[in-house]
């Protein structure tokens, strides 16, 4: 079997708040470091991915940012008006249709048109070709965060299902085969080593792995806080607080409040990686750093993607 | 005004904010406190929020308002004056309810059966957040809690909360839906044909991309719905009604990380257009920062080589680095937190409840955590 880190189409899954354009942006930049033409791929247009990427927002077009990282912006009602577009080969027509509420109202209502065509507009780049390669080498797909983001994983194959045989349907089979195919896509998981998002991550794991049959790729922990100080030594730091005066014993309270805290978390950190690890056996598992920045740029970017990097185990790194 | 008083003077609280932020912890907190002063107090929260139903004592939570025992509190050295009911909205379960109530019985069974229908009541944009403020209306009008307090869905946008029953209302726009409901919808296209060329040419292209089946559903399905149209637009209404009134208070909850603060600020911004002004803001997760006292003190916190020493002197010179590290870590954070708290502050109405809570060092699991949460909160 391929190696999660070394298949083409990344599916970058996981709820709000833990981090998860975070972890696509470090594993957009770690590929194009490598050396592959790499495509980093918002599936909601509006979301903070090219700005992590330091590029400007760009929907519909992929928009390069340096030699081998390229962004891009789905809008999935307009990836729906650039289907239609090739359905309906009459432009004058287009946009008055675009334009009637009937076909507003059907982009509405139509059950997960708006999604499938999400998906498949990653497809198309996935598998379109410059003259004899294909476009890109990588692509990193950054999931929204509604329900891990699996609506949008789920839709192609619910439309195979529930559509009659027709135009939608044969797309759908088609995008079905390709996120399926153990030899290019990977779906990671990002989360938190804490108690809800570790048992919310294996429920969704078993998602993918069980009904959805995507390719799991690797789950990803991310801000792991690392020190640990043995009780005695707050203690004493406490102690030397209570016997000292003024500032000093302000500041001495301060340093064991804030040794406590950090062993806190790293304790409950240690204790739900260990759940997950326990839970899902063999699966690849890369834990990131929690990092103490004043403010989030490029360089914690860089320095996740490394971290990425050492805990991928990929192998040797090709030059462009 | 102190966030307190806010809580105190409205009937309905809402949670609002980006996902990730401990909203659903805040919001049950809020409610315990409730309870505790005497008021007959709901939490509704989202699906799944086990962690809230875990952290109230209780296994799950059901999709009707199930009270939290009384000696679940007792036995945490808690005395609630007024029961603490807390139930979970179930999206499939509040639309099949809304059909079961508004939908002649004749119908009843074929919406619910309809593919389409089953379809739409879990996925559509906005549907989980308007049964939400649906299943906050019903509450309000059993005239049996003192205080409500909402826990929104985690929205990208939590703006999709606020705009819900408006789509939705959109959506049911009769104009629009008396092209599928008429009755030779299912017999063929020329007599749509007759009518309006683009959209026939339109609806024909996409019967054929899509099949007929889906179509045919979608037909049906507006069939046996139209007469349930008129009550939704009432209950909307309705929602709307509950949502600007004086008894509700939306609360925001942040914390202090960038893009979250920016998700916040663009909420505000939008809460005022729509007419819902944001009454209050609870800043979670903050770390706080030590600041020097400024009176030609003898250690600068913010002094690595003066706190290390400071340290050896009163530990050990062995364990001191890392000590020292670790302080300085959590000092960066914090003072990048405090501009962009302030930057936020800066930009709301002065008048407002402002409060920060700490990041506590562990989960929030039981009453008592909930409850330890009121010294930063009131």
């Amino acid at each position: 079997m391929t190696a999660p880190f070394a298949r083409r189409l990344h599916f970058v899954v996981g709820k709000g708040g833990v981090g998860k354009t975070t972890v696509s942006a470090a594993l957009a930049r770690l590929f194009a470091r490598r050396g592959h033409r790499t495509l980093a791929v918002e599936m909601e247009a509006g979301g903070r991915l090219p700005a992590v990427l330091g590029g400007p927002p760009s929907v519909g077009t992929p928009s390069a940012i340096d030699a081998n990282l390229s962004v891009v912006s789905i809008d999935g009602r307009a990836a729906l008006e650039e289907y239609l577009g090739l359905v309906i080969p009459v432009r004058r027509l287009l946009s008055t249709v675009f334009s009637s509420r009937i076909y507003q109202y059907f982009v509405a209502a139509a059950p997960g048109l708006k999604e499938l065509m999400t998906v498949g507009k990653v497809w198309y780049e996935a598998t379109r070709r410059e003259g004899t390669r294909p476009a890109w080498d990588v692509i990193i797909v950054d999931a929204p965060a509604t329900g891990h983001g699996l609506h949008y994983l789920r839709m192609p194959q619910a439309a195979r299902d529930t559509f009659g045989a027709g135009l939608v349907q044969r797309e759908a089979t088609r995008v079905v085969e390709l996120l399926q195919d153990p030899a290019t896509t990977a779906v990671h998981l990002v989360t938190l080593a804490e108690d809800m998002p570790v048992t919310e991550t294996l429920e969704a794991h078993a998602q993918i792995a069980g009904p959805l049959h995507l390719p799991v790729g690797a789950v990803i922990v991310n801000r792991m806080h690392a020190r640990r100080f043995a009780p005695d030594v707050i203690e004493r730091v406490g102690r030397a607080a209570e016997a000292a005066h003024g500032d000093e014993s302000t500041i001495l309270a301060a340093v064991a409040a804030r040794a406590a805290e950090e062993s806190g978390w790293a304790a409950i950190n240690a204790q739900h990686a260990e759940r997950l690890r326990t839970a899902l056996g063999q699966a690849p598992i890369v834990e990131l750093p929690y990092l103490f920045a004043e403010e989030f740029g490029a360089a914690e970017i860089e320095l996740l993607s490394r971290r990425l990097e050492e805990g991928a185990a990929l192998p040797a790194a090709r030059r462009a | 005004m102190k966030l307190r008083k806010l809580v105190e003077r409205h009937q309905v609280v809402i949670s609002a904010g980006s996902g990730g932020v401990g909203k659903t912890t805040v919001a049950a907190s809020i409610a315990v406190w409730g309870a505790l002063q005497g008021r007959r107090t709901a939490v509704l929260t989202i699906d799944p929020a086990r962690r809230l139903a875990t952290s109230l004592g209780l296994a799950t939570l059901g999709h009707e308002p199930r009270e939290i025992p009384r000696e679940l509190f007792v036995a945490q050295g808690l005395e609630p004056r007024a029961p603490l009911s807390a139930m979970m909205l179930d999206q499939k379960g509040a639309w099949d309810a809304l059909v079961e109530r508004h939908a002649p019985p004749e119908a009843r069974d074929r919406i619910l059966g309809n593919a389409f229908y089953q379809h739409l009541s879990q996925t559509f944009a906005g549907s989980q957040e308007y049964m939400a403020i649906e299943q906050l209306c019903v509450l309000v009008e059993s005239g049996a809690y003192d205080l409500i307090v909402v826990d929104t869905p985690p929205t990208r946008h939590a703006l999709d909360f606020l705009e819900a029953p408006r789509r939705i209302d959109d959506f049911l726009d009769r104009s629009v839906i008396k092209w599928f409901v008429r009755p030779y919808w299912s017999a063929g296209w020329s007599a749509l044909r007759a009518v309006n060329r683009t959209a026939s040419f339109l609806l024909h292209r996409l019967e054929q991309a899509t099949g007929v089946s889906a179509l045919a559903e979608i037909s049906d399905f507006f069939a046996s719905m139209s007469g349930l149209f008129e009550n939704f637009h009432v209950r909307i209404e309705r929602a709307y009604e509950v949502l600007r009134g004086p008894g509700t208070a939306f609360v925001v909850v942040s914390s202090p990380e960038e893009q979250v603060l920016g998700d916040a600020e663009y909420l505000a911004a939008k809460m005022n257009e729509l007419g819902m002004p944001l009454k209050g803001v609870v800043m979670n997760r903050v770390h706080p920062e030590l600041r020097a006292g400024g009176r030609g003190d003898v250690v600068d916190p913010d002094d690595a080589s003066e706190m290390e020493r400071l340290l050896a002197r009163a530990v050990g010179a062995a364990e001191a680095p890392a000590l020292a590290a670790n302080f300085a870590d959590y000092q960066a954070l914090a003072r990048g937190e405090q501009l962009r708290t302030e930057q936020f502050r800066s930009e709301l109405p002065r008048a407002i409840p402002f409060v920060s809570v700490p990041n506590f060092a562990r989960d929030v699991h039981d009453l008592a955590s909930l409850a330890a949460m009121h010294a930063h909160l009131f």
